[in-house]
């Protein structure tokens, strides 16, 4: 089979998916809004089946509900019924629930029918957002930047003049917690008034607390969502991410807006770290000017193994444009990279094999690899291959612990993620190569 | 297609024993918008079908359906094949099937599957999408069907028409029109039965079908944990249709009851006298006296065996009481197995149980036991009231647990272990006590430093 990266698709189906919904992306996004009620508009299983993903993903509850479109209410109703029922039972069922924001996102079933969501919004009190995510159309990526998209477009109000250290990032859909809190604090450190949108670091990172899994547990705020058009910089990490930021800038043209496909490996940092210090004309704090040192070490360290190495690697786009740049600055050789949809940012990927495709595709490769990084679905399939190691990264991984914590970004996160993949390959490598 | 006829036929079970209180034409619950928390259709017949590992499980929808849902489930099978329940399988509909239909992405599919992976079956699942825009899904299939010589099995439970309990009912109608009674099996015994409703899940089954094996009776077929679509064609030839814990499939009993003549028992293998129960409905049933002393002398001796076993657990967990919050039957199967185990269970959760759970818990419980119907704001009480030294609940109940500083077993995680059969409950066993004898409950709820 001949693998390309084009639209078009090379088979009817898709076997051992990676590609994973749009709806799905969006709930997370409205994750990242504190005391926001994520409302899935259609069946009950597409709202049921995103719950049990993302909570077996990072072990934490998560608060979606759904507007359960019955076959009647399909042909009958024109979304009017089921949404705002959907919140008056909630409401009344329990009392004491405050949200501060319905996140309204549709499904494929309500998007072939052609629900009219906007209007909806005239009859509802709560700030109430709503988007368009058909699943038959883009991914997890897309979900989440038009979930973004749509929240500066709907809660945003407009402003003429900025904050001069007032700074926003719009990270991509891939990133965990833990990495978003990263990137806030060296923004802080630089001086900066930081947000994130949408903000998991302070929502789904893991925290032990009483009553979770109501409402969206914390993240930013709506009223800090209204106020970003004040923000002097936007920085957008991630291809997926770009719209977003164009939305914010017609709110706010004064906005600059910096764009990074992805903040893996030294090349990349630099040049974020560089854009900063360009801001606010000031040097980096001296640990991470020591972490710079450290992942330089690191590549030198890794380098021999990794660079020795062939990797096969799967993600949805963004992770994957910056998991391979990172791996090909220390000389890994990607056989192949697979994406979950297609994106122009897989054009930058240094690889041969950069295509759309499934676990049936990707496993072709898996004979001459010596590692995979892919979800959890990989893993089962790779018991058949003896000598290839397997890093899980992106969603979903429901067999380890501590998801939310792997931080693979900034000079930090990259030299770990360094370790990490080299530790593992030595376990294929040499140890079963040693027989005596 | 699915009829309205059928669906309302399904949600009106006769043989549910809470039929008959309910006033005509009301049947089973519909799901609420805003409040439906579990499982669409889809889900419950992907639960009732996937089991089937020699079967491509193929879903006709777009992404959400399938993408979220493979490989979440621990059913484990035997089949030395390729194990489909574990691979995904969807057509991944895009923008111009639901503009233009999606038949002939689905055909294309099936032609796919055939030529690469060469299954016993196909089981095409229709799903909101293409059941709203349409697409003949009975029609691909049977084409396909002529095509390729084996059965392709169109599923019409999209997730819009009802619940995951309803889904299973329809799975277990697309069985029965579809597969049995297709194929003859190679011999028959006066002693086969169908197992109805294990999934095997964790293996669930293997727990207890090594008895059966002893004792002399035949599981022609299993619908359909660790099931062959060959067996399942050939179910029509059983004796006795055996439930096992599963409410949703009584329809499918029901009906085979009428076509075919197969009576049908419902049993559960949870806890030692659950277990016993069951074998002795069984053999019962298939009214054989010889049969029944054999299963009398197993009985006898795997119930020695146990107790040996568990004699050191009924020390350790001697004067323990503990509370239960989890749903439906497990509501009183759990409490069965912990009462076998020498725990006293003062408080369990009926909230989601049926009338039938409900006073099988009464009786398992005894007068004294409390029947928590809003188990989250009731349980807290409880523990105190009766000084329970364990909570089993799911994982929002955690916190209750910490502030109680008692020990905490999640009985609604995915399990690795089963809890299934005599040897199940030395699992439980087991869980119970690494959980009475772990620190980390008390330990994570210590004040923090600037809290004192």
């Amino acid at each position: 089979m001949e693998f390309s990266l084009t639209h078009k698709e090379h088979k009817p189906l898709q076997v051992n998916p990676i590609k994973h919904s749009q709806p799905m992306g969006a709930t997370l996004a409205y994750l990242g809004v504190k005391d926001c009620m994520p409302l899935m508009h259609g069946a009950q299983g597409c709202a049921s089946y995103t719950k049990v993903f993302f909570t077996r993903h990072f072990n934490e509850p998560i608060a979606v509900r759904n507007t359960s479109v019955s076959d009647i209410t399909a042909v009958l109703d024109g979304g009017d019924y089921s949404i705002l029922m959907a919140i008056e039972n909630i409401q009344s069922k329990e009392k004491n629930l405050k949200p501060s924001m319905i996140g309204l996102h549709t499904t494929g079933l309500t998007e072939t029918k052609g629900d009219d969501v906007r209007g909806v919004g005239m009859h509802i009190e709560i700030p109430y957002v709503f988007v368009n995510t058909p699943d038959y159309e883009g991914g997890l990526e897309s979900g989440w930047a038009l979930t973004v998209t749509a929240m500066i477009d709907q809660l945003t109000v407009s402003a003429t003049t900025v904050k001069p250290n007032k700074l926003v990032i719009l990270p991509h859909v891939s990133m965990q917690p833990i990495e978003i809190e990263k990137i806030k604090e060296l923004c802080e450190d630089f001086g900066f008034e930081t947000y994130a949108l949408p903000d998991l670091s302070t929502s789904l990172d893991g925290y032990w607390e009483e009553g979770q899994g109501k409402l969206a547990n914390g993240g930013i705020t709506v009223d800090q969502i209204r106020d970003l058009a004040t923000s002097a910089t936007v920085i957008t990490i991630g291809h997926s991410m770009k719209k977003s930021a164009i939305a914010l800038q017609k709110k706010n043209p004064a906005i600059e807006h910096l764009h990074f496909d992805h903040l893996m490996g030294l090349i990349e940092c630099d040049n974020f770290v560089a854009y900063l210090m360009k801001i606010r004309h000031t040097d980096p704090k001296p640990l991470i000017k020591r972490w710079r040192a450290r992942l330089q070490d690191a590549m030198l360290d890794s380098h021999f193994l990794i660079g020795s190495s062939h990797f096969v690697i799967t993600g949805e786009p963004d992770m994957l444009a910056g998991m391979c740049a990172l791996i090909r600055s220390v000389g890994g050789t990607i056989d192949a990279a697979v994406s979950t949809t297609f994106s122009d940012v897989l054009r930058t990927i240094d690889c041969e094999n950069v295509f759309v495709g499934d676990l049936e595709d990707v496993r072709l490769f898996f004979e001459g690899a010596d590692m995979v990084i892919s979800n959890f679905h990989a893993e089962r399939i790779l018991h058949m291959y003896h000598d290839t190691a397997l890093v899980i990264r992106g969603f979903p991984n429901y067999e380890e612990l501590g998801n939310q914590l792997k931080h693979d970004q900034l000079y930090e996160g990259s030299t770990y993620f360094l370790f990490e993949i080299a530790n593992t390959l030595r376990k294929v490598k040499h140890e079963h190569k040693n027989h005596y | 297609m699915v009829s309205r006829a059928k669906i309302k036929e399904l949600m009106n079970e006769s043989a549910c024993s809470h039929s008959k209180d309910k006033k005509p034409g009301e049947g089973c619950d519909k799901p609420k918008p805003g409040l439906a928390a579990g499982g669409c259709a889809f889900d419950g017949a992907q639960i009732s079908l996937f089991p089937y590992a020699d079967a491509v499980h193929l879903v006709h929808g777009p992404q959400t359906c399938l993408g979220a849902s493979w490989e979440t489930r621990e059913t484990k099978t035997s089949y030395e094949g390729r194990d489909y329940t574990q691979m995904g399988f969807t057509t991944g509909i895009n923008t111009n099937d639901v503009i233009f239909g999606g038949d002939k992405r689905l055909a294309d599919s099936i032609d796919y599957v055939m030529e690469h992976y060469k299954p016993e079956a196909i089981f095409v699942y229709s799903t909101c999408v293409t059941a709203l825009v349409g697409d003949d899904i009975d029609m691909t299939c049977k084409l396909g069907s002529e095509k390729h010589g084996v059965p392709i099995v169109p599923v019409h439970a999209a997730g819009f028409i009802g619940s995951k309990n309803l889904g299973s009912r329809l799975a277990g109608e697309a069985v029965l029109e579809h597969l049995i009674g297709t194929k003859e099996p190679e011999f028959t015994t006066p002693y086969d039965i169908n197992l109805i409703g294990d999934y095997n899940v964790t293996g669930d089954m293997w727990q207890y079908l090594p008895l059966f094996d002893k004792i002399g009776i035949r599981v022609l077929s299993s619908m359909s944990g660790d099931g062959r679509v060959w067996d399942i064609r050939t179910a029509h030839r059983a004796k006795l249709n055996v439930i096992v814990c599963a409410k949703s499939l009584i329809t499918l009993t029901r009906k085979m009851n009428e076509q075919y003549g197969i009576p049908w028992i419902s049993v559960s293998f949870y806890g030692k006298r659950d277990t016993t129960f069951a074998i002795r409905e069984i053999v019962t049933a298939l009214g054989c006296p010889e049969l029944l002393a054999r299963a009398e002398a197993v009985i006898a001796e795997e119930e020695a065996k146990l107790e040996a076993a568990l004699a050191p657990y009924r020390v350790m967990f001697s004067g323990k009481k503990a509370v239960l919050n989890t749903g439906g039957n497990k509501a009183w199967s759990i409490a069965s197995g912990l009462q076998d185990l020498g725990i006293e269970v003062v408080a369990t959760s009926v909230a989601k149980s049926t009338q039938d759970d409900i006073d099988k818990a009464r009786e398992y419980l005894g007068e004294n036991g409390v029947l928590m119907t809003k188990p989250a704001s009731e349980q807290a009480k409880v523990i105190d009231e009766r000084g329970a030294h364990i909570l089993l609940a799911g994982g929002r109940s955690l916190y209750t647990a910490i502030k109680k500083k008692i020990s905490f077993i999640d009985v609604n995680q995915e399990k690795k272990t089963s809890y299934g059969g005599y040897h199940g409950l030395l699992n439980l066993a087991e869980d119970l006590k690494y959980a009475f004898k772990n620190p980390v409950f008390a330990n994570v709820g210590k004040a923090a430093p600037w809290e004192v």
